[in-house]
This record gives structure tokens, C-alpha cells and sequence, in this order.
């Protein structure tokens, strides 16, 4: 039995270093990931400043009379609201300096005061309202995500199930709704119909936002339905998505090898379908971050939710121009953070990309 | 040693420890209203005796991988066995593993018959460790405790001369040379009667080839499992196998043992091919065949090989050619060469 | 191309109910120009009346012909999609194209930008867009920055085309017979990457379109020109489902759910026509 003549290669040779290849690599992964991070945000912020320059109208003015116009406003009150404003979109001074004066308002997360709330700055209001939409979306995508990709994945791989194939079209009729209609047949429903669920505001009005039993309770039901709607909406792009990408797995040698070689089904549907199809409905996730606020604008709006969406919107109504400004660089932030922190997950469920 | 190993001669009464008969698998598809049948095997009936590797050549999309598919049962749409029957000496009744039930199929694979994929570069689960392939594969068949399966998986690789620290590796960080080794040792962790490999060597350079196909050959000796080889490469075959099949458009034209095949090539399609083989010092202009291989859609009738045939004739063009023995393990599929036997 | 048409419709159930669905709301789009109605006009029927033979999907409270409002508002939602998908598919092309042939770092430098056009939040974009615009703002003017925001996705699955098409062996013969890169990527490329365009041209539709009734709902487009959203912003307005008339709301609610499923229907269906896998899967292969 010696008839290989070649010294034996071990796998350690192709590690090399004394942090090893791998974690070399891991480092790159993360480095070019924080570079992309740092990119997104560059082009979004910019994206808004030239926007905010390009108008031919001073937005400044805009605003002050708006909020003049609706009564009246201590003159040194308007004064201190024109200074920031003048500041935040920089008319004073050479462009160059008008741009700098941006960013450094915006990296001091420094907007001013409102002008719909004065004097309660842009970003009091925004920390409120955050932590309202940041719960809600964080947990009705990772809700949807889950559950469209389980029910997907087991669509995708007992091709033949009827519950699942009903499942499927369903998923396709529910897939392309525009949110707003969704959302206000569930307001229909649970509103009027058969009103069951509280359907506007975050938690019940007469109770004091501390930390007590009721007060939870009361926030989970008023969730419910912005929930509902968001999740109803993501489970079926979710589902379609994954059952995709599964009937595309199923033929992979390497899940017909294991079938062949007598693994046991729910083994080859769970470490061998599932876990292939995984990293790229991961990659999908990261990618639809960036319309989360879509639905989250919308359903915050129809349920009254006081996030960051129904702030947005007001602000707008208000012409408050310190605080649409406010929201949308935060918004930019929040996706980005959130696609940075799936980047960052995505080395555990795909090792080749140390490598790669 | 590798040379011994190759010279070895199988014992010639061994009992066959797999049976083809007549089998017949075709694709069938009906897609936008085009119906279409490739019969992929029409036909082919031989036996694999115990402990010897029996070859299977042909070009490629002669149906060498449809058989395979066949005999190891992996059988679904569009490819259908319409005809015909496989039987295992570890496996009566059933005429073949498509037949089987399930729970007998899961009894035969990887204890008594196991398979070594073609294009193995992609047969490994890409996201997981070798380790986990070897527990789904084979910690069923073995059982015991997981230490002690450890155990027996480091020494099985010892015995094929890898390190046990593939297993702890993902298939991409080993090279294609040894990510093949590593699938072959996993084919033959639970010592299989019957092993088929499909195109174990192909793009593989030559060095990690000569491994690979030593392998094989000690694996057979040392287990005692028999071996069906498919590949293109003729080279291989005079390397490892014991005796030899040629495969022309899903059925089988010629058998023998291997040295006869090389020796004394009777059909005019061995032939071709043996004599287009490179040897050094000959400097001989080649002729080519005329044509191409049929469609598989649209077969000629009779002698699937007869547009092409030097030697055709008017019944090669209506009839099919029997396999006929022409001397004692010899068999061939051919009017010409029968008829001139005859007379 | 026409032949590839009546196969799909004639073995491909979900083309089949796409082209049926996306044939009714055109029909619809078209009768616009038979409405008795100019579209900006209020008050030309009785207000708040139900649907009846005279009045077909009712009256609005502000004196509107749902029917033919509806037919106004499809036609501009439709023209609305196709001018956004127009002028991004040709962003996507150039990017996509240009990317996926010259590679590099031409290719990471776009790949880069490619990929944050992808993440960032457009909606809020938008938002401040019009606040900064408020009534300058026409649909137009959104058609084009919605085109300008939205073709990064599209523009990476066509660059992974050209970088297969780059490795083909035409793409060396036509660089050795002295193409340039630009008509090697119009005459050799192009043709190749269309049925991945035509497919995409259907789900941009379905995206700006979708953006443009969640912008329109909460009034943040130019209102007066009627669009599916900017009807039900009226609705809103005049709060229709609290009034009981749901008619109101209802009907471009199903109009705009009709052409949803049907471009959705239209692109799966193309696409798994245009999927060399599924192809394959389905005739099997022979080795």
C-alpha cells in the first residue's frame, strides 16, 4: 500500500503566517467592508447636500416664513432659527466653506432646533422617535426574513407539497401590494370591522412611558398591526426569494451527491439545501435595506406610529427644514450600519469569502 | 508497485458481483411543445465480477454517466429506465435501485455500492468541513461512538496517504488534486463492494492523475471492492483496468479483457480508437473518422456506427448487431466482423 | 421574437395571466383618449355617487368620473413606469456593460458606487427632493431622478453578463479584427444582454412605480396630474373611507394591484424563459 510516491501535503502548508491565512483574510473582508461603509455614507450625505443646492428656491426663507406664518414667534427665536439654518445649508461664505460647514454639522449630529418644535432640537426629536422605528423595523424584517426563508426553503425543496404550492401563490399575490393598500386593509379590518388591536399611536395615551407591565403590554399591541403589515409584505418577496434560490441548490452536485450517498433528508434540506441558499438571501437582505423605509414611512404614517417615518412626514407638512434634513442623514446612517452589520455576519455562514 | 498493482490479473472464475441486462434509460422533455426522447442507453448488458475494475470508454455523451446514473438509482425526470435490469449480488429481487424500496436503498449505498461523482471539484458542500461530510456520509453505516468513528475515519485516510487534517479543512481550501483524494476516501470509508467512478482523473494534471488511479488500484486491493471506471481517457484504462467496455451512442459494441482490447481490436470503432493512439516513434499519419457522433435524439437506424463504418453494409442500416462472443470473453456488436468470424 | 411570444403564451401559464392583466389596464390607459372629461376638472358629475351604469365605478367627492379619472391615471403611472425604466435601463447598460468588459479597476471603482446606489435610502432622498422643490416639482422631474437613483441593481446583473461575454471567444476574434471597445459592446454585446433588459424593465417598472404611489399618497408629487397614487391621495384627502365611498379608493387600488401582478408575472415568466438553467434542467443533459 505504499505506492504513492509523493510525500504526503498536509493542509497546514497552505496556512501560513502566524495569524494564519484565514484570519488574514477575514481582516480584508472587514477592511474593504468598512471602506464600502464609509462610501455609502460619503455619496448619501452628498447626494443630499446636492440636492439641497441644486433647489432654486432658498429653503431657508421657506421655512422661516412657514413658521411665521403661523403666528407668532419671538423675533430673537426666529433670529437664532435663521443663524443655524443659514449655517446648516452654508449660504454664507465660499462654497468651500459652505461645504464644510455641512459636514461638520451633520458629523456633530447638529441640526438646530426645530422649527415645528421650537425650540426643541432636531435631534431630541429624532432620538425619541428613533428608538420607535428601530424596533419595529428591526423586528418585523428579521421576523419576515426568517420566516419566508424556512417556508421558502421548504416550498423550493418538496416541490410537490400542496400547502406549500398554495403558499407560494399567495406569496406572489401578496408580493407586489404597495404597502400604503396593505396597511389600510388591516386598518379596515382590525379598525372597523372587527376591532380588536389599537390601531394608531405607539402605547396607550394615559399611560406614562416608563418601564412598567402595562406599558410594555400596551407598546406590543399597539405593534401588532405596523408590524403585520410590514412582515406580510416581506415574508412573500422572502419566500419567493428563497424557493428560488433553493430549486437552484437542489441541483448542485453537491446536494445530489449527498442524496445519493443515502443522507438522511433532513439533513441534506437543513446543512446542504438551506445552508447553500443561505449567504445569498442573507446578500438580498443587505440589499433591500435601503427600501426598508418605504414601508416603514408609510405604515408609521397610516397607524400613527411616532417614529422617525411619521416625523419625517410632519416635518415636511411643517416645512421644517432642520429636521426633514435630520432624518433623512440619519436614515442614510441607520441603513448603513445595518448593511455593515450584515457584511460583517456574512463570513459565518459563507467561509469562502476569507479566501475570496 | 503501481506497475504490480496494474499486472495483477483478477481471478478469471470470480463471481459477478453486478449485472446489467438490456437496460434502457432514456431523457424524455416536453417543453414549449417540443417533445423529445434521447435514448442516452439503449440496450447495454454486461457484468462487473468481484474484486476487478472493469472499464467503460467511449466518447464523451455516449452515455457513459447515463449508465452510471442508472445503476446507482438516480433516476428522476426527464431521465427514465424504460427497459431492462441491474441486480446486485448484495441486492435480489428488485431489477435495480430505482426499483427499491427506500429503506433498502438507504441499506445498499455507500455499505455496498458507492459513487464517485464526475466533476468532483463540486460535489463537496462548499460551506461546511470535510469532517461533516464524512459523519453524513458514512456515521450511520458505521455507528459506534463518535471518537471511535473519528478513529477509523484518520485511519482510513492514513491508508490513502492523507493527512487527518483535511478534515478539519473546507473543500475550498484544498486543491483540486487533493479535494479528489478526499472524495475518494470518502466513497471508500465504508468499504463498498462496488464502487463507480465517473471520470475519476479527468482535469486533474498528470502527477496528481498517477495518485489518484494508485489509489483505485490499492483500494481494490486492499478491500477487495470491485470497480466500474468510466472514462474517455484510453490511457487510464490501459493503466488500471482489468477488462474493458467501448461505448459508441448508448450501447455497448465491444468487450474483452483489457489487453485483448489493446491487442486485438475487432470493431471498427475500438479500432479507430486504438490505433488513434499516440506512441512514441511512430510517425504514421492518422486517418480521421468521417462525421460526428449521432444524435442521441435522432439515432441512425440499425448499427448506430454504420454512417461512419469503413466496413458498413446494407444490413448495418436496418439492423441492430448482436453481441457475439468471438473468442472466449471476448464480445462484440458488429455484422462485418461476426460474419467474417463465421466464414 | 414573435415566435418566443406565442410559445410563452401558449405553454407558460404566468405569462399567460401577466399578458392578460397588463392587456386590460393598457386597454384602460388608452380609453383616456375618449374621456369626456379634461382629467384637471372638478365638479363635472354629481359628487359621492356609487357605482351605476351611468357612472361605472362611481363619482368622487370632488365631482370626478372615477371611470375615466382612473383611465388618466393609469395612463400617467404606466408613462411614469416606462419613462423611469427607460432612462435607467440605459444607465444600467452603460455602467453594466462598461464594467463588466474593461474590469479593473474601472470595474471596482464603478462596482463601488454601484454598490451604494444599492443600499442608500431612497425614499427619504426623495422626500427632501420634493421639500426642496415643492411646486416646481412635475413628474417628470421625478421620473428623472428616480432613473438617476434606481438602476445600480440592474447594472450589476448585466455586468455579470458582460463579464461571461468577455471571456467568449467572439468577443477576442472581433478585438483582433480592430473593433472598438464601444462597437464591440453595441454590435457584439448588446444583443446578448437584451432579454436580461427586457426582464429588468418589467421589475424597475414595479419598483418606481410602487415608490411613486408611496410618494404620491402622502402628497409629495406633483398632485394635480392624475396618477394611481395621486387619486388616492385625493381620497385621502376628502377621508373616502370614512365617508363610505370606497369606490373611491378601491378601484385604483385594484388597478394598481392588476398591473403589479402582471409585470411581476411577466418578469418571472421571461426570466425563467431567459434562464440558461432552467433550460437546461428541463432537457436534460446527456454525457
Amino acid at each position: 500500500m505504499a505506492s504513492l510516491g509523493r510525500p504526503v501535503v498536509s493542509v497546514r502548508t497552505l496556512r501560513s503566517g502566524v495569524l494564519g491565512a484565514p484570519m488574514i483574510g477575514y481582516l480584508a473582508y472587514v477592511g474593504r467592508r468598512l471602506a464600502q461603509f464609509v462610501l455609502v455614507v460619503f455619496i448619501g450625505i452628498n447626494l443630499a447636500y446636492v440636492i439641497t443646492h441644486a433647489s432654486p428656491i432658498d429653503p431657508v426663507e421657506q421655512s422661516i416664513s412657514a413658521v411665521t406664518s403661523y403666528g407668532n414667534t419671538a423675533p430673537e427665536a426666529i433670529e437664532q432659527m435663521r443663524t443655524s439654518l443659514r449655517e446648516l445649508y452654508g449660504l454664507g461664505g465660499s462654497p468651500v466653506a459652505q461645504y464644510l460647514v455641512f459636514w461638520k454639522r451633520i458629523l456633530g449630529v447638529d441640526f438646530g432646533p426645530s422649527m415645528s418644535a421650537f425650540p426643541t432640537p432636531v435631534s431630541t426629536l429624532i432620538g425619541r422617535a428613533l428608538p420607535w422605528t428601530a424596533g419595529l423595523l428591526v423586528v418585523s424584517t428579521i421576523v419576515a426574513w426568517g420566516l419566508g426563508s424556512l417556508l421558502g426553503g421548504l416550498a423550493g425543496y418538496y416541490r410537490n407539497s400542496r400547502g406549500l404550492k398554495l403558499m407560494g401563490v399567495i406569496a406572489m399575490g401578496l408580493h407586489p401590494i404597495p404597502y400604503y393598500i396593505l396597511a389600510l386593509v388591516l386598518l379596515i379590518v382590525f379598525g372597523f370591522i372587527w376591532p380588536v388591536l389599537p390601531i394608531s399611536g405607539g402605547s396607550a395615551m394615559n399611560l406614562p412611558q416608563t418601564l412598567t407591565f402595562d406599558f410594555v403590554i400596551s407598546v406590543l399591541q399597539h405593534a401588532i398591526l405596523p408590524a403585520l403589515s410590514l412582515i406580510l409584505i416581506g415574508v412573500g418577496s422572502w419566500f419567493l426569494g428563497m424557493r428560488a434560490l433553493v430549486s437552484n441548490v437542489v441541483t448542485e452536485d453537491y446536494v445530489v451527491y449527498a442524496e445519493l450517498a443515502g443522507v438522511r433528508p433532513w439533513r441534506v434540506l437543513s446543512s446542504y439545501v438551506m445552508r447553500n441558499a443561505l449567504p445569498p438571501q442573507l446578500t438580498g437582505l443587505a440589499i433591500s435595506l435601503g427600501g426598508i423605509f418605504n414601508g416603514a414611512v408609510i405604515t408609521e404614517k397610516v397607524f400613527g406610529y411616532p417614529g422617525v417615518g411619521s416625523l419625517l412626514v410632519d416635518a415636511v407638512y411643517a416645512g421644517d427644514y432642520g429636521l426633514v434634513l435630520g432624518v433623512t442623514t440619519v436614515s442614510i446612517l441607520g441603513v448603513s450600519i445595518g448593511v455593515l452589520v450584515i457584511d460583517l455576519l456574512y463570513p459565518l455562514l459563507d467561509p469562502r469569502i476569507k479566501v475570496s | 508497485m503501481l506497475a504490480e498493482a496494474t499486472q495483477a490479473e483478477p481471478p478469471e472464475e470470480a463471481q459477478p458481483v453486478l449485472w446489467v441486462r438490456d437496460l434502457k434509460a432514456h431523457f424524455r422533455t416536453d417543453r414549449f411543445g417540443i417533445k423529445r426522447v434521447v435514448k442516452a442507453v439503449d440496450g447495454i448488458s454486461f457484468a462487473v465480477r468481484r474484486g476487478e475494475i472493469y472499464g467503460l470508454a467511449g466518447e464523451s455523451s455516449s452515455g457513459k454517466t447515463t449508465l452510471l446514473k442508472a445503476i446507482v438509482g438516480a433516476v428522476r425526470p426527464p431521465l427514465e429506465v424504460v427497459g431492462g435490469q441491474v441486480d446486485f449480488a448484495f441486492l435480489a429481487g428488485y431489477g435495480g435501485l430505482h426499483r427499491a424500496p427506500p429503506a433498502e436503498v438507504a441499506r445498499i449505498r455507500w455499505r455496498h455500492l458507492s459513487y464517485i461523482m464526475q466533476g468532483s471539484m463540486n460535489v463537496l458542500n462548499p460551506v461546511r468541513r470535510l469532517r461533516s461530510a464524512f459523519v453524513d456520509f458514512a456515521y450511520p453505516h458505521i455507528g459506534g461512538s463518535r471518537r471511535q468513528f473519528e478513529r477509523e475515519v484518520v485511519a482510513h485516510l492514513a491508508r490513502l496517504k492523507l493527512d487527518a487534517s483535511v478534515l478539519a479543512a473546507y473543500p475550498h481550501e484544498l486543491s483540486g488534486g487533493m479535494r479528489q483524494r478526499a472524495t475518494i476516501a470518502l466513497a471508500t470509508i465504508c468499504r463498498p463492494d462496488v464502487i463507480l467512478a465517473d471520470e475519476p482523473t479527468t482535469a486533474l494534471d498528470v502527477v496528481v492523475q498517477k495518485e489518484v488511479l494508485g489509489m483505485i488500484s490499492s483500494i481494490r486491493r486492499e478491500i477487495g471492492s470491485s470497480v466500474l471506471l468510466v472514462t474517455h481517457d484510453l490511457g487510464v484504462h490501459a493503466h488500471v483496468s482489468d477488462r474493458l467496455g467501448i461505448m459508441y451512442a448508448g450501447r455497448l459494441i465491444e468487450e474483452a479483457a483489457k489487453v485483448e482490447i489493446f491487442r486485438n481490436p475487432l470493431h471498427p470503432y475500438t479500432r479507430h480508437l486504438i490505433t488513434s493512439l499516440p506512441r512514441i516513434g511512430d510517425d504514421v499519419s492518422r486517418e480521421g473518422l468521417v462525421g460526428a457522433p449521432p444524435n442521441l435524439a435522432d439515432p441512425p437506424p440499425g448499427c448506430r456506427f454504420h454512417p461512419r463504418c469503413p466496413l458498413a453494409m446494407e444490413i448495418c442500416k436496418c439492423e441492430v448487431p448482436a453481441m457475439l462472443e468471438t473468442a472466449p470473453g471476448h464480445r462484440v456488436a458488429c455484422f462485418a466482423v461476426n460474419r467474417s468470424e463465421e466464414a | 421574437m414573435a415566435a418566443i411570444l406565442r410559445d410563452l403564451l401558449r405553454y407558460n401559464a404566468e405569462f399567460r395571466i401577466g399578458a392578460a392583466l397588463i392587456s386590460v389596464v393598457l386597454l384602460l390607459s388608452v380609453l383616456a383618449s375618449f374621456s369626456p372629461y379634461p382629467p384637471q376638472d372638478v365638479y363635472v358629475v354629481p359628487p359621492d355617487v356609487p357605482p351605476s351604469l351611468t357612472y361605472w365605478f362611481g363619482t368622487t367627492s370632488r365631482g370626478q368620473d372615477v371611470f375615466w379619472q382612473l383611465t388618466f391615471a393609469i395612463r400617467n403611472t404606466l408613462l411614469f413606469g416606462c419613462t423611469v425604466a427607460l432612462i435607467s435601463r440605459l444607465l444600467a447598460l452603460v455602467v453594466g456593460l462598461v464594467s463588466g468588459y474593461k474590469g479593473g479597476w474601472i470595474d471596482r471603482v464603478l462596482m463601488s458606487v454601484n454598490d451604494t446606489f444599492i443600499v442608500i435610502p431612497l425614499l427619504p432622498i426623495l422626500v427632501l427632493f420634493y421639500f426642496v422643490m415643492r411646486d416646481r416639482m412635475s413628474w417628470l422631474l421625478l421620473a428623472l431622478i428616480m432613473a438617476c437613483l434606481g438602476w445600480a441593481y440592474d447594472a450589476r446583473l448585466i455586468r455579470a453578463v458582460a463579464m461571461s461575454l468577455k471571456a467568449r471567444e467572439f468577443t477576442q476574434s472581433s478585438l483582433f479584427s480592430g473593433m472598438s471597445t464601444r462597437e464591440i459592446l453595441v454590435q457584439e454585446h448588446l444583443p446578448y444582454v437584451m432579454p436580461i433588459v427586457f426582464s429588468t424593465t418589467m421589475n424597475n417598472m414595479v419598483w418606481s412605480i410602487g415608490l411613486e404611489v408611496t410618494l404620491a399618497v402622502l402628497g409629495f408629487t406633483d398632485i394635480n396630474t392624475p396618477t394611481i397614487g395621486g387619486m388616492i391621495y385625493w381620497a385621502n384627502q376628502h377621508t373616502a373611507m370614512v365617508a363610505g365611498v370606497w369606490w373611491w379608493i378601491a378601484f385604483p387600488t385594484i388597478a394598481v394591484i392588476m398591473t403589479f401582478i402582471g409585470l411581476f408575472l411577466l418578469a418571472v415568466s421571461m426570466n425563467d424563459y431567459i434562464d440558461p438553467r432552467s433550460r437546461l434542467r428541463s432537457f436534460g443533459e446527456v454525457s
